[in-house]
């Protein structure tokens, strides 16, 4: 099942939220909807799932207007997460999963099967306000799923969660993914995309600005990427001076630069071995998705998001290796 | 299927509301409280004639002079008998002297109330003086001892007269009288009780309405304000519709606003009906058989209850609407405040004509009573007072369904807008801003 948005726009008051926006997502994908605050993205959601009506254009799967389908087509997961405080978490996810018209009995089967995956078998019984914001969270996700619906819409399904609960989140959505679910989700957390995504969109101010499968959006830019290290100096102070080379970061690891079109960046190799260093790394990579969307958009995602601090790519100590 | 999802979902969200709220620790005490309270009340005549009970009335006694012809144990008998007209709750309880001077300290000690002096006067006529420390003009007893004296001394004149007492029978028999209305309709109230009764019982409803809307109304917006202050919201729309979130809500609010008047109403009826064996069951005395309060009727409790149902209706949409532009709680009253104005304009206005001040038969009410915000009140006042009949009230009901039908059209557009608003001021520019972009 394909879905479809096709010249969508949405204006609010003075602020033109949505500008024509057009992608598609292919049946069994990780779509990854990437952007800053404010760029769009749960406008684009919520028209999908027709909380809102779009000014004009439309989305569609497989070819049905996103309106006309039955509710228990889509799983959403908001951005701004939302329990019954004094319910308790297993008849919560029993209400949800009832409203889409799953049988009583079967949701609550269902929604201890899942709180085992979670390895939160115990909270069945427990009040929401009596959980953790990230169990809140898992429980959430349970929630969106229990109907075992064909597309899942997750705004910032990653935001505020642990290590420990980000990789639980990653292999379930690649399970999801395994049984043929399409499953599009929003973020600001570039090496999200990277690890788990089919394909990506990148929009910015409500226009988009790059899409596709994730392979062709890295080559999109036409530069390569060089990671060099080597024995005893790493600043390499003569890196910058070399024709078209841009050094992006610089680490006591390696230091990652970039390759100005066109140019071989077997040049920076040799450079290297003439001036009598001891190379003892040298990768030649595909840009970063970050890169890609400073490259795109002209800037990073703002990172005086408090959200985007704390795993903020463009951080030394986070960009991974 | 539609229809069926619309269904399905209404009863399960109106089923969560139901029983979320069912299961608070406030609704289960106020229940028992108002249940309570509302039980004692009923009963409350049996109580009053129960704590009454030991009372044998006030103590007075009789004293004649030499020249009186009557025997002081008659005139005590005849005071008795005609001041102790409910024999539950008697009003005195007269006896016979023969030493005035004890008499008098008795009452001057409070051990009497008082003291009736009868003397014949020179021209042949009785003088009575009664002799108390209670002031006639706070206590009745000395008001309803000169209207009682005043017959025994026109039977005392007859008697010199040399009419017998079988003629003084005849003489003292009640007039023929009654009281006849000319406007009066068919089927309306006959007697001057019964029309009082009529207007009470229809205020008194009136009142259940009022309430119902004011509390329980107010309920729903704070539910609606709380799932959009938690942000549950979210969740759940993608789940139903507007329409099946407000229908389900006012469904489940309602149920419950029932639950709890049926649970208030039960014992509380039961000792109205039964208030004649209760009170024969405590006081003793013959059983009187069990009826409904005059000016009930069933066809009142069916109006009653189809204005309940409609005004609740058309209310507690729009306050479910007003709670979903809201993101604090606190903004809350600032949006609901008009709803309660027009509700208690409705009900003020029933009251009024229940005390008599404003006569809705009259031309401007009459038409305001088919006004759908202001019907609930007042056609149904109208109806227990007997001025408007079942044609009258049909219209009023019909044009307050159709009311209905727009109101949740209204309310589902602003709901479905509203709760995406957050931090934005509530106010009537908002409510527009929802209603356009709703959809």
């Amino acid at each position: 099942m394909s879905l479809t948005f096709d010249a969508v726009r949405k204006r609010f008051g003075s602020v033109q939220a949505l500008d024509g926006i057009s992608f598609s997502v292919e049946p069994g994908q990780v779509f990854g909807f990437l952007g800053a605050n404010g760029a769009g993205k749960t406008t684009a959601m919520r028209i999908c799932l027709d909380m809102i009506r779009a000014d004009s254009g439309s989305v569609t799967l497989d070819g049905v207007p996103s309106m006309d389908l039955p509710r228990r087509t889509w799983g959403y997961l908001p951005e701004e997460r939302g329990l019954y405080p004094r319910m308790k978490v297993l008849d919560q996810l029993a209400f949800f999963a009832s409203l889409y018209g799953l049988p009583e009995g079967r949701a609550r089967q269902e929604a201890r099967d899942w709180l085992a995956r979670f390895r939160v078998p115990d909270y069945a019984d427990r009040r929401a306000d009596q959980l953790s914001k990230g169990n809140q969270q898992k429980i959430q996700f349970i929630a969106a799923i229990l109907h075992d619906p064909p597309v899942l819409i997750m705004d910032e399904p990653f935001t505020g969660l642990d290590p420990v609960n980000v990789a639980l989140l990653k292999q379930a959505f690649l399970e999801l993914r395994d049984r043929g679910k399409t499953l599009v989700f929003s973020t600001h957390q570039m090496e999200m995309v990277e690890e788990v995504c089919d394909a990506l969109a990148i929009i910015d101010r409500g226009r988009l600005v790059v899409q596709g499968p994730m392979r062709e959006v890295k080559r999109s830019t036409g530069k390569q990427v060089v990671r060099l290290a080597v024995a005893g100096d790493p600043d390499l102070p003569w890196l910058p001076g070399l024709p078209g080379v841009t050094v992006t970061r610089s680490g006591r690891d390696y230091t990652e630069l970039e390759m100005g079109d066109g140019l071989d960046p077997e040049t920076v190799l040799q450079a290297a071995l003439s001036r009598g260093e001891r190379v003892t790394h040298f990768e030649i990579t595909e840009p970063s998705i970050e890169r890609i969307f400073v490259e795109h958009v002209g800037r990073p995602v703002e990172a005086e998001d408090e959200r985007t601090l704390a795993a903020a790519p463009g951080t030394p100590s986070a960009a991974g290796v | 299927m539609a229809v069926a999802d619309d269904l399905r979902n209404i009863v399960i969200v109106a089923r969560r509301e139901y029983f979320s709220r069912l299961r608070t620790r406030t609704f289960v005490f106020s229940t028992v409280a108002l249940m309570l309270l509302v039980t004692l009340l009923a009963a409350a005549p049996i109580a009053i004639t129960w704590i009454g009970r030991g009372s044998n009335g006030s103590k007075v006694v009789v004293y004649t002079g030499p020249r009186v012809s009557l025997a002081a144990s008659d005139v005590a008998s005849s005071l008795n008998a005609q001041l102790n007209t409910d024999p539950t709750d008697p009003a005195i309880d007269a006896s016979v002297t023969t030493d005035l001077a004890a008499a008098r300290t008795a009452v001057v000690d409070g051990k009497l109330s008082g003291l009736l002096d009868i003397e014949r006067q020179g021209s042949g006529d009785l003088a009575f003086t009664y002799v108390t420390t209670a002031n006639p003009s706070l206590e009745r007893l000395p008001l309803l001892m000169e209207q009682a004296t005043s017959s025994i001394a026109i039977q005392d004149r007859l008697t010199r007269l040399g009419i017998s007492p079988g003629e003084q029978a005849g003489v003292f028999a009640k007039a023929d009288f009654s009281t006849v209305d000319p406007t009066a309709g068919q089927g309306g109230p006959t007697t001057g009780a019964e029309q009082a009764a009529r207007f009470g019982i229809g205020f008194g409803l009136t009142i259940l309405i009022f309430m119902a809307i004011l509390l329980y109304g107010q309920w729903i917006a704070q539910s609606v304000a709380e799932e959009k202050s938690s942000r549950v919201m979210e969740v759940i729309l993608n789940a139903a519709s507007p329409f099946q979130l407000l229908g389900g809500k006012v469904t489940g609010v309602g149920a419950l606003a029932l639950t709890q008047y049926i649970v208030i109403a039960i014992p509380a009826g039961l000792v109205l009906l039964f208030q004649g064996q209760l009170s024969s069951l405590i006081l003793g005395g013959a059983a009187q058989p069990s009826s409904l309060p005059q000016g009930i009727s069933v066809a009142l409790l069916a109006v009653f209850g189809l204005f309940f149902l409609l005004g609740f209706g058309l209310y507690s949409v729009l306050y479910a609407a007003a709670g979903s532009l809201v993101s604090r709680q606190e903004e809350l009253n600032q949006l609901i405040g008009p709803l309660t104005m027009i509700s208690t304009a409705g009900y003020l206005i029933a009251a009024w004509s229940a005390s008599g001040l404003v006569d809705l038969e009259r031309f401007p009410m009459t038409l305001l009573s088919y006004v759908p915000f202001l019907s609930p009140y007042l056609m149904l006042a109208r109806f227990s007072s007997g001025g408007a009949g079942p044609i009258a009230v049909l219209i009023a009901a019909v044009i307050l369904g159709l009311t209905i039908v727009a109101a949740l059209w209204v309310a589902a557009r602003i709901y479905s807008a509203g709760v995406l608003l957050y931090g934005q001021q509530p106010g009537f520019r908002k409510v527009w801003a929802a209603l356009r972009a709703g959809r």
